[in-house]
């Protein structure tokens, strides 16, 4: 069965100057990301930012388009951003993004902000739709009446997922849906996100630098490191066994009162897209880093013994760990 | 200042600034809803049609320099009616500044969604003509064109609309792109909305404050640039009549009749006056970051 | 720095390109010149023979580059008057503009900065509300308005000075101070926004918190910043001191360009309109050009930034 979205070596460049004589520096975002997912599943996307995540979003959902790689919607590719078959596209997958109150217009009231996806694909937008919308994530029908600026963070929050889950989408890429949020309403947010994902089978895209929430939500996780996937795996297996070094840097930086002592904190200067390390793109920081690490990049493969992906030329066995004197 | 007058200070502003407007605002207001209805109530308020000549009163002084009640402002040298002609005028001279701040709006609004829209060369190509016009004085520039292509009223509204174009430009520009970045914009062009939508619905409504801001601080510039023009006998032509156009032919007789040049000069100061004032307060109040 | 210099040429450069294709574009759009000039009735044959003679006939971008190559050569062409040269007829008039600019300019200058200064850091006392009076006055009373009012009183009532004409420095005093004081309203205006600005600003309040005297953080701190944005205002009005004067020099019927210019336009005269428009256009591209490189001198940010972008 061919998979709802299917990405294969994204790459994505942008070109930067630095000082007033410098060169045009080109930047990699996004460096060679292939990833699938399929109906009704979630694929959490995780790692620092700058790490190329966001990125990866915008171009699976074809807001921007890769400089190399394709990107395969039911088994069809991307048409161009800003076409009309593009335009007609956003009726079949949507965004939920970080900032709710910058995403919404706050010169119009919810409910007509709800009710713009079905006018913009002809649909039926009568209030009773509306009403049915608001009421599925949560929100009273006759907050419909109320502007942006006269809801809690939360409740805006779901104002955005009623305005995306208006066209019926089958994926939702939601790019840090949470982390503008109160504690207490992050796990409201989430239990909401599954539960929709239940009702409809909508497939999701969950892109977070926090890793237990991503575990909360998804069927896989993937770990970004520099425009790189690094791991990818089942989320319990990720946490409780990262293979990749970066990911195990991840994991133990999570507070845990019944783990004690042995975190890693990552040496060196935090990840620079501008300029990228040799090899491995995470050897300077790495603690087992090997001589093959910064002369060669790893490759995304699966580990022998369990079949994990990592790239990481001591995790697959390829190279001696050495532990670098702390 | 002590802390307790700082607190004082900030909570008793709103309630002030509710309570009402300054009294030059509103006598500001009163000035320019005076000059409206004398613009739109011109055919029915004229005592006398503006052309009409009565060559027995020529240069008949006003009422308040010892003049009669027949013609309250006086009359000039062909006998015609000074506030006739000052009716017809302010119709006039309203009509160019409300035709050119439109166009000007129109045109600098529309170029630059196209360059925040399109962004490189159509960008590059609307910045270039922003820095251009803003690097040439406009009364050059316009006196240019009239001397290449003659006066029509019409054309003359419309070179007037070339003024300032490029501000609301920078701002239409500045504010779709911060907009689309990060905020609804890019949102709503996500959910699949064409570019009309986008900056239509969206966009348009979000910076209207600002525009009409701007709009009435321009205002007062057109006006003066118009007034400017025709005391230059540039502008409105001969039989038609404007504001500068009085003060330019009342200008021969400064010495004998005053009155033909003075009665137009104070509702150009005034009205320029009014609607600046009301364009600060109005910044003030809806756009502080607009300096 | 280089780079920030060569950049800002390039933009002079394109400014001055587009200020002589808005001349022939403009030229072209107007219509026929042979028909503009030669009455209508003229002969064919001369209409040809005029059309000839100006290279009317060839394709509208060898006309454009010939053009362009004209310009470059400096032969802006001859008035289509009285046949003299459009540069030499334009030249003749400079002196007598710039004897009415420059002592304007040295008032709103003098007069313009400090009061706005004065007013910005007197905030709100009655010399700060009269002056902002006085700038709001100047700005809304138009030139021409302000000189027949001056030339009623002094030149009419009084009789102290005279009405127009250029025969000696009296008669500059009172174009001299109608130009004067516009421009001082405005750049005082502009000053003290400015100042206000800046003064708000959290390194003021740092330097003064830090225990800095009030006048040295302003004389450091205050001034420097508040100049960036003035720089931009005094640039403009350097640019425009051969443009400035149009409706003032009509005033009081001063033979500066700007009558030159008045004339030129009510006659149709194109060469001589063209000549003063590319001129006008080189001096405020100048004037640019420097303030450009004062705000490298005065804003370091800018030289960097410039370049990164």
């Amino acid at each position: 069965m061919t998979p709802l979205l299917e990405a294969r070596e994204l790459v994505r460049r942008y070109s930067m100057r630095r000082g007033m004589l410098g060169r045009p520096v080109e930047v990699r975002a996004v460096n060679g990301v292939t990833l699938r997912l399929e109906a009704g599943r979630t694929l959490g996307l995780v790692g620092e930012s700058g790490c190329g995540k966001s990125t990866t979003g915008r171009m699976v959902l074809g807001l921007e388009a890769p400089d190399e790689g394709d990107v395969q919607f039911e088994g069809a590719p991307m048409p161009p951003p800003g076409s009309l078959p593009w335009r007609r596209q956003r009726a079949r997958m949507q965004m939920v993004y970080q900032d709710p109150l910058g995403a919404l217009d706050r010169r119009l009231p919810i409910g007509v902000q709800v009710a713009e996806p079905l006018q913009i694909h002809g649909l039926p937008a009568d209030a009773t739709r509306v009403h049915a919308l608001l009421r599925q994530v949560g929100l009273r029908p006759d907050q419909a009446e109320r502007y942006p600026h006269e809801l809690s963070g939360g409740q805006r929050q779901r104002a955005v997922l009623a305005r995306a889950l208006a066209t019926d989408p089958v994926l939702l890429v939601c790019d840090e849906p949470i982390s503008a949020l109160d504690v207490s309403i992050q796990a409201q947010v989430m239990n909401l996100l599954v539960e929709l994902q239940q009702q409809r089978g909508i497939a999701l895209l969950f892109i977070s630098h926090d890793l237990r929430a991503v575990r909360q939500m998804s069927h896989r996780v993937a770990v970004m490191y520099l425009g790189r996937i690094v791991e990818e795996g089942e989320p319990d297996a990720v946490l409780h066994d990262p293979a990749h070094p970066y990911a195990q840097a991840l994991v133990s930086a999570i507070p845990d009162p019944t783990r004690r002592g042995n975190r890693i904190v990552l040496q060196g200067d935090p990840p620079n897209p501008a300029a990228r390390p040799s090899g491995c793109a995470f050897h300077p920081r790495c603690p087992l880093a090997v001589s093959l690490c910064a002369r060669q990049a790893p490759a995304l493969k699966p580990r022998p013994g369990d079949g994990r992906l990592v790239a990481c030329h001591v995790a697959q066995g390829e190279a001696a760990p050495m532990r670098k004197a702390a | 200042m002590s802390d307790t007058t700082i607190e004082t200070a900030t909570a008793t502003a709103p309630a002030r600034r509710r309570a009402g407007m300054p009294l030059a605002i509103i006598l500001a207001l009163g000035w320019i809803g005076l000059v409206l209805f004398v613009a739109l109530a011109a055919d029915w308020i004229n005592p006398y049609a503006f052309t009409a000549m009565d060559l027995r009163n020529r240069l008949a002084a006003p009422v308040f320099m010892g003049g009669s009640w027949s013609h309250p402002l006086g009359t000039d040298e062909l006998g015609r009616d000074v506030l006739s002609r000052l009716i017809v005028s302010i119709r006039m001279s309203l009509l160019i500044a409300f035709g050119a701040t439109l166009i000007s709006a129109a045109l600098g609004v529309a170029l630059g969604f196209l360059a925040a829209h399109f962004r490189g060369l159509a960008e590059q190509a609307v910045m270039a003509l922003v820095d251009f016009q803003a690097a040439m004085p406009f009364l050059i520039l316009a006196l240019a064109v009239l001397a290449f292509f003659g006066n029509s009223l019409a054309l003359f509204i419309c070179l007037l609309g070339l003024n300032g174009w490029e501000r609301y430009a920078r701002i239409a520009r500045g504010l779709a792109i911060s907009a689309g970045a990060q905020g609804y914009a890019a949102a709503v062009q996500q959910l699949g909305a064409s570019p009309w939508r986008v900056y239509g619905r969206h966009v348009l409504p979000n910076i209207a404050s600002t525009l009409i801001v701007s709009m009435t601080l321009a205002f007062p510039e057109i006006i003066l640039l118009e007034s400017g023009l025709s005391f230059l006998g540039l502008g409105v032509q001969p039989p038609g009549t404007s504001l500068g156009n009085m003060v330019g032919y009342g200008r021969e007789y400064l010495t004998r009749a005053p009155w033909i040049l003075l009665a137009p000069s104070v509702v150009i100061v005034l009205t320029t006056l009014a609607v600046s004032m009301l364009g600060d307060w109005l910044r003030d109040r809806l756009d502080p970051t607009l300096r | 720095m280089l780079r920030f210099l060569g950049t800002r040429l390039a933009r002079a450069l394109l400014t001055l390109v587009l200020v002589v294709t808005f001349a022939f574009v403009v030229l072209r759009l107007s219509g026929d010149p042979a028909l503009l000039i030669m009455s209508a009735d003229a002969p064919p044959e001369a209409i040809a023979a005029f059309r000839r003679a100006w290279g009317l006939d060839d394709p509208l971008w060898v006309q454009y580059l010939r053009y362009f190559g004209a310009i470059l050569h400096g032969d802006l062409g001859q008035s289509m008057r009285d046949g003299r040269g459009a540069i030499e007829l334009v030249a003749e008039r400079v002196p007598a503009t710039l004897a009415l600019t420059l002592p304007a300019l040295l008032i709103k200058i003098g007069l313009g900065i400090p009061a706005g200064v004065y007013a910005a850091l007197h905030r709100n006392s009655w010399i700060d509300r009269g002056v902002m009076f006085l700038a709001v006055a100047g700005f809304t009373v138009p030139s021409f308005v302000l000189g027949l009012l001056l030339v009623l009183l002094f030149a009419v009532q009084l009789g102290w000075l005279p009405s127009g004409g250029q025969e000696s420095w009296r008669h500059a005093v009172l174009p001299v101070i109608t130009l004067g004081m516009g421009g001082a309203a405005v750049l005082a205006r502009f000053t003290r926004s400015a100042m206000l600005e800046v003064l708000g600003q959290p390194y003021m309040r740092t330097a003064l918190a830090k225990g800095v005297p009030w006048h040295v953080a302003v004389r450091r701190h205050a001034l420097p910043n508040a100049a960036i944005p003035t720089v931009t205002i005094v640039g403009f009005m350097v640019g425009s001191l051969l443009a400035g004067a149009v409706v003032v020099e009509s005033v009081f019927s001063w033979p500066g360009v700007g009558r030159l210019l008045v004339v030129a336009v009510s006659n149709r005269d194109l060469a001589v309109v063209q000549c003063i428009l590319l001129l006008v256009a080189a001096t405020m591209v100048t004037a640019n050009l420097v303030v450009d490189l004062l705000y490298g001198v005065l804003d370091p940010r800018l030289r960097i930034s410039a370049g990164r972008t």
